[in-house]
């Protein structure tokens, strides 16, 4: 088996388990849901082996092109919804996120994204590529769950569904804060001072990480200590998975800069 | 002096800053940064001049930027100086002793009578919460026993720890800002430069580029030596991610490139009539090299181009710095009397027909067969010394990130009382995060001091 037939596997699994859990959620059936997840995780066994392959085949990390940041992002995201398995099942989380990792996928296949291993340029010949990438975009994962868990907030209608998202969304900031910093800020510094003798040069990548990171502080501060809570955390939430998206995509082609692999 | 404390010890403050913060950081990524004059007003026309006046177009050390950054670090030094006290306090401070009504009121909490003396119920108590990895301080007077147990008390100044952590990452660039020195030296093999601001040099012994079997560039290898005093004290390969540090002076492998204005060429000159002719010559740019023979005199090469290409207005032009379509202009000389003039590419020996001084075709042939041009190596010198106290700083956020979200502290405060002969537990609890987890462990302590009475 090659990379691309474990890849389009993990695609089909993935696929069915966003039809499965949707069909749970219109005709609600419960154990319809754990199948949803029950599928999501062999899918994510497919996509974790497609991985591997590729990190065989190529030599390196497989996240230094577009289509291989997409597929290890979308393998993050599923990573994220079996964390919160239990917890995201009560609160209905499965099929909105199985939406988003479906949506990476098929972006990642699409004929927009070259998907030739090329060989790393000196750059980014580093074991700080594994380190930095993949602590980051996990953060994202969580940041990912925090945006979900935040938009049925606002559509949800009685107060005990409302708490359930309020606190899942906050706990997905717990675990997605932390790994960000690290990974983005912290191991980016690492990176960039031993690769371009600058820990840190205003570069449009950087400046929107830090963006996102003061976005998701700014959530943290006016909950922890001004007690905000419900609609307007779940408003900044949003906005900071927004950034967060912006600077992971946006920065690529709309600015330009210091940071244009992927 | 109290109204500039209430100022900067607000929250509010610090939640305008960092909207502040960010909506300017934002405008930085909108407007390029750092770039001429000419580019603004191509882009913004007339809006070029107010951007440049506001700074928007050097904004991340443009002095406004910077106020928000202090301003910020002020608040954050602040808050932290006003709340640290209490907060020190409760995670290491000595036991307060309450009265166990205040007890009942809390959440968590749980009241019962042990037929024990009051110091055994005590012991008992303390021991079962040491077990749980709980620090119990004790308090006690005239048949009253008062337990204040903490653990994981360090999570409660997990926030002030990142903050400490941002403040010496704030330091560290204001420090790199002001002392930092960076230079770029260009260096072709054999070649010693000064290091600006050291006391040593540095020699490029060596300069390699690898490429892969597919093409692109694999790794630039520079084999540098350190020079102190005339003497050779240090030498290594300097790679990209892997700078050499000399001395508080690291060196980056930034850039490299070839002398292409000085290569050393190899011609072969050939008559057309004469195919047994051949002469080999060889020339730098500029050069004219004076040949014995009855039909050609001299040759010299007047240009050289790494990448040949036709520009604007017919103008040759090279495309890049690589070698990809190198080529010589070449003039030939039979006394007064050109014979040769033209282009020849090593890519393409056929296609450099040369022309006469009358505009015929030439009797001569001139082949373009080697190009050697010395490569230089670009090392960036830097020395940043506030380098480390970024390190420092990283260190401390990701610490108390850890605390402030994985190490919630828990405290439990117990008090026994004499009471018809008995002692009356009281015990309440409190934790900052996983109440669930806390409440069971909290209900199995106490389930545990009872059985045993």
């Amino acid at each position: 088996m090659t990379e691309s037939t474990l890849f389009t596997a993990a695609f089909a699994f993935y696929i069915v388990a966003l039809v499965v859990y949707f069909a749970a959620l219109f005709a609600r059936r419960e154990r319809w849901d754990r199948a949803g997840l029950v599928l999501a995780a062999i899918g994510l066994g497919f996509h974790t082996a497609a991985l591997v392959f590729r990190t065989g085949s190529s030599g390196h990390a497989p996240f230094t092109n577009m289509y291989e940041s997409l597929s290890f992002l979308s393998w993050a995201v599923v990573v994220a919804l079996l964390v919160f398995g239990r917890k995201s099942r009560v609160a209905r989380l499965g099929p909105y996120l199985m939406l988003i990792v479906v949506a990476l996928v098929a972006l990642a296949s699409s004929p927009l994204m070259p998907k030739d291993a090329t060989p790393l340029v000196p750059a980014l010949q580093s074991y700080w590529l594994w380190l930095h990438v993949s602590v980051t975009l996990l953060g994202e994962a969580f940041f990912a769950v925090a945006f979900v868990a935040s938009l049925l907030y606002l559509a949800a209608s009685t107060e005990e569904k409302k708490e359930r998202l309020d606190a899942l969304a906050y706990r997905a900031v717990a675990v997605g804060f932390p790994l960000f910093t690290l990974g983005g800020l912290i191991f980016g510094m690492v990176w960039a001072y031993r690769a371009w003798g600058s820990y840190w040069s205003w570069d449009p990548k950087e400046v929107w990480s830090l963006i996102t990171w003061f976005v998701f502080a700014l959530y943290l501060h006016t909950r922890i200590v001004m007690g905000w809570k419900g609609r307007r955390s779940a408003w900044i939430a949003i906005a900071g998975f927004l950034a967060a998206l912006f600077t992971y995509f946006g920065v690529n082609y709309l600015l330009a800069g210091l940071h244009s692999y992927a | 002096m109290r109204s500039f404390t209430k100022f900067f010890s607000s929250v509010r403050l610090a939640i305008i800053l960092l909207i502040l913060i960010t909506l300017a950081s934002v405008l930085g990524t909108l407007i390029p940064q750092g770039r001429s004059a000419a580019e603004y007003t191509a882009r913004y026309g007339s809006l070029s001049g107010f951007f440049t006046t506001l700074q928007l177009t050097r904004l991340y050390r443009s002095p406004w930027y910077l106020g928000l950054l202090v301003l910020f670090a002020l608040n954050i030094v602040v808050c932290s100086l006003t709340r640290i006290g209490a907060k020190w306090r409760k995670a290491f401070g000595p036991a307060e002793p309450v009265d166990a009504q205040s007890l009942m009121t809390s959440k968590v909490k749980n009241r019962f009578r042990l037929s024990l003396a009051l110091g055994e119920a005590g012991d008992r108590v303390t021991r079962l919460l040491r077990a749980r990895r709980y620090r119990v301080s004790r308090d006690g007077s005239g048949g009253r026993v008062f337990l204040l147990a903490r653990k994981k008390r360090l999570g409660g100044l997990g926030s002030d720890v990142v903050h400490l952590g941002l403040l010496v990452i704030l330091a560290g660039g204001l420090i790199s800002g002001l002392a930092g020195r960076r230079s770029d030296l260009a260096l072709r093999e054999g070649e010693t430069a000064a290091v600006p601001g050291a006391a040593f040099s540095v020699r490029l012994d060596k300069f390699e580029t690898e490429y892969y079997p597919q093409g692109g560039v694999k790794d630039w290898k520079s084999t540098v030596s350190v020079i102190e005093n005339g003497a050779a004290v240090a030498s290594r390969v300097v790679e990209v991610n892997h700078p050499l540090t000399h001395r508080g002076v690291s060196f980056y492998q930034t850039s490299y490139g070839y002398d292409w204005d000085a290569p050393r060429l190899g011609l072969e000159v050939r008559k057309r009539a004469d195919a047994s002719f051949m002469r080999p010559v060889t020339l730098k740019p500029g050069e004219t090299v004076a040949i014995d023979d009855p039909d050609l005199s001299r040759i010299s090469v007047r240009g050289f181009v790494p990448d040949f290409v036709i520009g604007e207005g017919s103008q040759v032009q090279s495309r890049s710095n690589e070698p990809r379509n190198p080529a010589a202009l070449v003039e030939a000389w039979k006394g007064e009397e050109r014979v040769f003039a033209g282009w020849v590419f090593a890519k393409y020996p056929d296609f450099g027909e040369g022309h006469t001084g009358a505009g015929a075709p030439s009797p001569l042939a001139v082949v373009l067969k080697t190009y050697d041009a010395a490569p230089y190596s670009v090392l960036q010198a830097a020395r940043d010394p506030g380098a480390n106290f970024i390190w420092l700083g990283s260190l401390l956020v990701t610490a108390g990130l850890f605390l402030a979200f994985y190490w919630p502290p828990r405290e439990v405060r117990v008090v026994l009382e004499e009471a018809q002969g008995r002692v009356e537990v009281t015990a309440a609890g409190r934790a900052a995060k996983g109440r669930d987890a806390f409440q069971a462990e909290f209900d199995g302590i106490f389930e545990e001091v009872r059985r045993a009475s």
